[in-house]
């Protein structure tokens, strides 16, 4: 609880240090304050405490998952140091609106009660409309922010129905409350799963709800686009896992054909549409989709090993998106363009930062010795545990298209010839985080076992 | 202590591999071979302490951590150092850094120094895992990884294409011993369920003998590739290419003893297998003979250690098969001693002729090159097993055991240690003695090497010379302290091999062996002398009619052509034939046509994504009509 007080304390005082134009601390503080909220959390590990009549629980799987939203945003942060400045005028605002996504993020991890699951949802979800039409002046952010708004919208309506449908059937908005009377009102009770399960889906996007994404993402500022794709998606699922493998697990699991068809379609329409595309941040976009099929499977097929996996796959998937979101901005920067064009001889003329795509291309791969391997390793075993062999072919045929797509980049990187060979200078904290990310990467593929028991 | 500081043994060349590979091109050079030297120098003073360690107070096991652990599969990431680790410890450092030193100087000029003592510190580190790891898949890594280094190194100078062939032939030959091993490896785990050696050596006697003959079978066809044995040898005198100090350290001392110390460190269960211990026996035995009688006629000085070198290894796995596992593995370790000092001694030579190999263009080095006249002479009498060199020893230890086994294999044994004594006396007055036989270029040129060469030759000669006291016999009032020391790593296997046959020879025979052998390699040694000093003959030019048996020694026993026409040829034309039907028609038809379903599919479920909300919305409530169809209605 005390970090989330901390995150929105340090939103507010972000907020005006901007009022009193004090720039060059916003950076500082931010980061501060969320190494300050991320302790919290590490001293109340193995507590378990609840907050307000069980509304929050802060268990380990809360901790755990607080903890990476919270280290994916403070390497975001890092990143974007004049990143921001370069968009608008109104810098503080980016940090606040960030800072209180954060802390909806770390409600909807930590949530016990399906009313904070919604506010969780909620804060999360409005200050990304803002987030996406942040570039006032142009069109395509605008045009983002709108279709985000106006679906996601469509998608809280239906989130809100399922709740209420719900509490009809149980009298009860408590998690464990709910999973004892699950069996009371069937018709009303799977009529409620049916529409979180559509409203979750959406929040995360799996096809057929994943026609925002695409769009949002690229008419996002780049580095609120790598915000969505890992901290709010990370969130989603952690969010998602926790209402179903807590809520929903006393009675039999109708919704395993539609996710099923979900998971195969998500693979499918994310996977091929992303071999398709010539640039490369729209690219990352509908692999992003792909990769939520990859982690859908671990909610599908729920069992003891399913918090592990989606922990292991998070932790991989948002690392190597930030690193290869944080190249595009450097790259973007410098060549005015992010077509798969701007990547080419990048490996002759910025040797640190091609070394960094591929490493990071490689893990969102799963190529073996990064994490990304252990990522898809263990969400594979889920499947393998439950029988689901023929998924399994699926899914690794689809990352064999994911390999060709991730490639393609590579490729460009290191055999093809740039038509200039300026360097790109990049800060030390730039740098700094890059390195980092592909760091945690290959500690991760050598010894996964860091963090493979810990929920 | 050894808890706390064995990690550091591997990790240390490591921080110098990456140190030298990421500043390949911008370190000085005197930074370069210091980081190189003093980093495996580190390992080598750790590596004593360990030894120590050991020796007061037994094996250990240090668990880094969990690496991989999937269902009953667990793997640790973890080190077994016991008395055999600890040995191969001291070689590989020991060994690994004098060569380190000799390389600053041979290496001096070469523009690839940076590189070249990256691959060397690499090759370094992954020769300790393979000696340190506590389980097969810990070793499987280290082979690969030395195999890897091993293809760099000999192709080091990769601008010139017959050397970068000679790097492909090796990792090809090694592969095909890789897959014998990876596919042991997964017999070992289904049939004990482990892959460590301290939960498969306990419970090796519970498996049938049918099994666990498969399984040292495969295993052995592994060491083949890696120890060049037959058939898989012919990569080894072709990995000459590389530069000589890597001919040293990792073909002749350190990476081609890893099927000796694996086979070793299994040797529970080849004891339980006397197919097994037979054939690779046979096939030693066999290599050692085949290998010698090449050496022969060879006259690239490289060339005749290289076959020396498939010759020796031979002896060593005819000691493993005949149950001598001491005295294979001493002679591993004495083997590393002059091997290497014969490589560097060869490698101080041709660095004196200017690169120049060929021994026909030699002669009369020795008062050139005094240090490398007389520091190869150690080494030559060492390995031709002259007393008290190390050689001897070694050798003795290997075929008393043959002898006991059956007297014709001594009597095969002899006559290769004859062959030996030969070629590389040969060798040696070829280089050595008589008249110069070079160009007025060369002769002009001639140098001996700068002290970071010739210290490395006077300490690997004087250990040539000395290392053979550790293994003193008792017949020779000895008390073998090797023996001694590596007798918890043997000691069930000498059990079972004991009461399963043969008591020990007797003194009297025991000196009647040493006294026949050492004659003959005398004689031998004499004849040599008579032909290469008294009548001063020079080997023949490659155009020269040469006999039956002498045409096939020089050319190699044509197994190079045999390969080629034999397995080469009708692969290239089968592999012609698929190429033009099934890949070209077949396979290729239907990869293109994924290809070309997906850049379809791609393009139709690009349409979807149409930019206009309204569609949006549309399509996703006809999916959560069609979900709640299904849900409710079905």
């Amino acid at each position: 609880m005390s970090s989330i007080i901390i995150i929105a304390i340090t939103a507010i005082v972000v907020l005006y240090l901007g009022l009193y134009k004090v720039k060059s601390a916003l950076l500082p503080v931010s980061v501060l304050g969320l190494l300050g909220a991320a302790a919290s959390l590490v001293c109340v590990w193995d507590k378990n405490i609840s907050y307000f009549n069980d509304m929050l629980v802060f268990n380990n799987y809360a901790i755990a998952f607080s903890i990476l939203l919270i280290a994916t945003t403070i390497l975001i942060f890092l990143l974007s140091g004049n990143y921001f400045e370069k968009i608008s005028s109104n810098v503080a605002e980016y940090y606040t609106i960030l800072l209180f996504a954060l802390s909806g993020g770390v409600v909807m991890v930590s949530f016990q009660n399906m009313s904070m699951l919604f506010i969780g949802i909620e804060i999360l979800s409005v200050s990304m409309y803002i987030m996406a039409g942040i570039k006032k002046t142009d069109s395509a952010s605008n045009e983002a922010a709108l279709k985000y708004f106006l679906m996601g919208s469509f998608a809280t309506g239906i989130l809100l129905f399922g709740i209420a449908l719900i509490y009809g059937a149980t009298g009860s908005f408590n998690l464990v409350q709910i999973a004892g009377k699950a069996s009371e009102q069937p018709l009303l009770f799977y009529a409620g799963v049916i529409f979180m399960l559509i409203a979750m889906t959406f929040k995360v996007g799996v096809a057929p709800f994943h026609f925002w994404t695409p769009d949002v993402y690229q008419g996002a500022p780049t580095l609120v686009s790598s915000f969505m794709s890992t901290v709010v998606k990370t969130a989603g699922f952690a969010a998602f896992l926790r209402l179903f493998g807590s809520a929903f697990t006393s009675v039999p699991a109708i919704w395993t054909v539609t996710l099923v068809v979900m998971v195969v379609l998500t693979l499918l329409i994310g996977n091929i549409t992303a071999a398709f595309q010539q640039n490369v941040k729209r690219m990352l976009a509908y692999s992003s989709i792909s990769h939520a099929g990859y982690m859908l499977i671990a909610i599908l097929l729920l069992g003891q090993a399913s918090p592990n996996a989606i922990l292991i796959y998070s932790v991989a998937y948002s690392i190597a998106s930030v690193a290869s979101f944080g190249v595009m901005v450097a790259v973007k920067e410098q060549k005015g363009s992010d077509d798969l064009s701007a990547f080419n001889g990048l490996g002759r003329t910025n040797p640190v930062l091609a070394f960094v795509m591929t490493v990071a291309l490689c893990s969102l791969g799963g190529i073996p010795l990064t994490a990304g391997f252990f990522g898809k390793f263990y969400i594979f075993g889920v499947a393998i545990a439950a029988n689901y062999t023929w998924l399994i072919a699926i899914a690794v045929l689809m990352a064999a298209v994911g390999i060709y797509y991730y490639f393609k980049v590579i490729i460009a990187m290191y055999l093809r010839e740039s038509e200039n060979s300026e360097s790109i200078q990049l800060s030390l904290a730039y740098k700094f985080v890059l390195i980092f990310c592909i760091m945690i990467t290959i500690l991760l593929g050598i010894a996964p076992a860091l963090i493979t028991n810990i929920l | 202590m050894t808890e706390q500081l064995a990690w550091l043994i591997p990790v240390l060349p490591l921080i110098g591999f990456l140190i030298n590979g990421l500043g390949y091109k911008k370190n000085p050079k005197g930074l370069v071979g210091l980081v190189g030297c003093a980093t495996v120098l580190g390992s080598f003073i750790l590596s004593i302490l360990v030894f120590f360690d050991i020796k007061a107070n037994g094996a250990k096991t240090i668990d880094l951590y969990e690496w991989i652990s999937v269902g009953t599969l667990k793997i640790p990431f973890s080190f077994l150092i016991d008395q055999l680790t600890s040995i191969m410890l001291l070689i590989i450092t020991g060994v690994g850094f004098l060569i380190h030193v000799y390389s600053t100087g041979y290496m001096h000029d070469d523009e690839g120094y940076g590189k070249y003592f990256a691959y060397l510190n690499l090759f370094v580190f992954f020769m300790l895992l393979l000696v340190l790891g506590s389980n097969y898949v810990i070793m499987f890594i280290g082979w690969e990884g030395v195999g890897l280094c091993s293809y760099l190194l000999i192709g080091f100078w990769f601008k010139k294409t017959e050397y970068a062939n000679a790097a492909k032939k090796a990792f090809v030959m090694n592969r095909i011993g890789d897959l014998g091993f990876l596919i042991g490896i997964f017999m070992l785990f289904s049939t004990f369920g482990s892959i460590s050696y301290a939960d498969i050596f306990p419970q090796a006697q519970t498996a049938s003998t049918a099994v666990l003959t498969t399984i040292t079978l495969l295993l052995f066809v592994g060491a083949m590739g890696k120890s060049a044995q037959l058939p898989l040898y012919t990569w080894l005198p072709d990995a000459m290419a590389g530069p000589t100090p890597v001919s040293a350290l990792i073909h002749a001392a350190t990476m081609v003893t890893a099927g000796i110390y694996m086979i070793a460190r299994s040797n529970i269960l080849y004891v339980l297998s006397p197919i097994s211990m037979a054939v690779v026996a046979g096939i030693g035995l066999a290599t050692a003979i085949f290998a010698a009688v090449i050496a022969l006629t060879q006259n690239d000085i490289k060339k005749v250690l290289a076959y020396s070198t498939v010759s020796q290894l031979g002896y060593m796995f005819l000691g493993l098969g005949v149950g001598a596992f001491t005295g294979a593995f001493f002679h591993v370790m004495t083997h590393a001693f002059f091997k290497a000092l014969l490589f560097l001694g060869a490698g101080s030579v041709i660095h004196a002729m200017g690169g120049e190999q060929d021994m026909r263009q030699m002669g009369g080095l020795k008062k050139h090159l005094p240090i490398t006249w007389f520091t190869m002479l150690m080494g030559t009498l060492a390995i031709a097993g002259i007393p008290p060199f190390s050689g001897f020893f070694s050798k003795d230890e290997i075929l008393a055991h043959a002898f006991e086994v059956s007297p014709t294999i001594w009597a095969i044994g002899v006559g290769g240690a004859l062959l030996t004594a030969f070629y590389m006396f040969r060798m040696f007055f070829l280089t050595f003695n008589g008249k110069f036989r070079g160009t007025e270029e060369q002769h002009h040129h001639l140098h001996e090497s700068p002290a970071s060469m010739t210290i490395p030759l006077i300490v690997l000669a004087v250990l040539s010379v000395f290392g053979g006291f550790v293994g003193v016999p008792e017949a020779l009032h000895g008390s073998h302290l090797l023996n001694e020391y590596l007798s918890p790593v043997f000691g069930q296997s000498t059990q079972i091999l004991n009461a399963a046959h043969h008591g020990h020879l007797s003194h009297e025979t025991e000196y009647a062996l040493m006294g026949a052998s050492v004659l003959g390699v005398l004689i031998s040694i004499f004849y040599a002398y008579t032909v290469y000093v008294r009548k001063e003959v020079v080997p023949a030019a490659e155009t020269a009619p040469r006999s039956g048996l002498e045409k096939a020694s020089y050319n190699k026993f044509y197994i190079d052509e045999i390969y080629n026409a034999v397995f080469t040829r009708p692969l290239d034309s089968l592999s012609q034939l698929f190429y033009r039907i099934l890949d070209k028609s077949i396979i290729d038809g239907v990869v293109n046509g994924f290809g070309q379903l997906t850049q379809w599919s791609a393009d139709k479920f690009r349409r979807i994504q149409t930019g206009y909300i309204g569609n949006y919305l549309f399509m996703m409530v006809v999916g959560i009509i069609l979900i709640l169809v299904f849900n409710f209605l079905f």
